[in-house]
């Protein structure tokens, strides 16, 4: 049987790819999409068959709950997670590392928090210079 | 003699500037079925801004026409001024041969992905052979 596959819905690349590192170090074969539309895309390819959704969900912005919806009533086996900050976003992929394949379970979601934490605010530093 | 602990190779980190998602996905997911650690960007901003940001990286695949202020090639001259160590790989299915001198290889689209991931590996291994041991 193949690795349970997760897909991350999240714009900011800095917090999407230490979230995806943390969740395939946890066993999971990891999909990343930036946008509501790409994660369409990515759920319509009948090559790949997505196990769980884990979005974004920005307030005043409509596209996570309607990808939600969408998949609902399009894909009933998949299960959606969403996440309005990226403290809930690392403590749900924590939740799903723990009910996960458990290949290995290297860190804790509060370290991938700090890193994510620590690389946005590298970002700032070198928007300021 | 006192033995030294073997210090075990570290996994080489791509970034991926890919705007459409399959593709990114495709070539991502074949990277790292061959060991390599991968970030996907679908701008070329965001690529730039990660590796400003983040750990050593060790190659830039970057399609050409990407969206926002930034596009491949664009991103390819800011990396050869400020990060000369890391070599670029450039793509598209429209490119001009006076884009290719600059980068490491110019791949025309559609690629095969085995090929691509060859001369990535080869380009690595040159690399390595001039990096300290």
């Amino acid at each position: 049987m193949s690795d349970p596959c997760i897909l991350i819905v999240e714009m900011d690349l800095l917090v999407r790819t230490p979230l995806a590192e943390y969740l395939r170090e946890c066993g999971y074969l990891v999909l990343e999409a930036s946008s509501a539309g790409d994660a369409r895309t990515l759920l319509e390819d009948s090559a790949r068959r997505v196990d769980i959704v884990l979005a974004e969900v920005k307030s005043g912005e409509a596209a996570g709950f309607a990808l939600a919806s969408w998949v609902r009533t399009h894909l009933p086996n998949t299960q959606v997670v969403l996440a309005g900050t990226i403290a809930t976003a690392t403590e749900k992929a924590g939740d799903i590392c723990q009910e996960g394949p458990a290949l290995s379970k290297p860190y804790d979601h509060r370290l991938v928090l700090d890193h994510i934490q620590r690389l946005l605010a590298a970002r700032d530093r070198n928007d300021r210079t | 003699m006192v033995p030294q602990p073997r210090l075990r190779p570290r996994t080489r980190r791509i970034v991926v500037v890919e705007d459409e998602v399959l593709i990114r996905a495709l070539i991502a997911e074949e990277l790292r079925l061959e060991g390599f650690s991968v970030i996907e960007a679908d701008r070329a901003d965001d690529a730039l801004t990660y590796i400003k940001s983040s750990e050593p990286v060790d190659m830039v695949f970057s399609d050409i026409q990407t969206p926002r202020s930034l596009n491949g090639i664009q991103l390819a001259e800011t990396l050869r001024d400020k990060y000369p160590d890391i070599p670029v790989i450039l793509t598209s299915g429209n490119a001009l041969p006076g884009h290719v001198g600059m980068v490491e290889a110019f791949v025309p689209k559609p690629y095969d992905v085995t090929q691509t991931i060859a001369l990535m590996s080869a380009i690595l291994a040159q690399k390595s052979l001039g990096e300290p041991l």
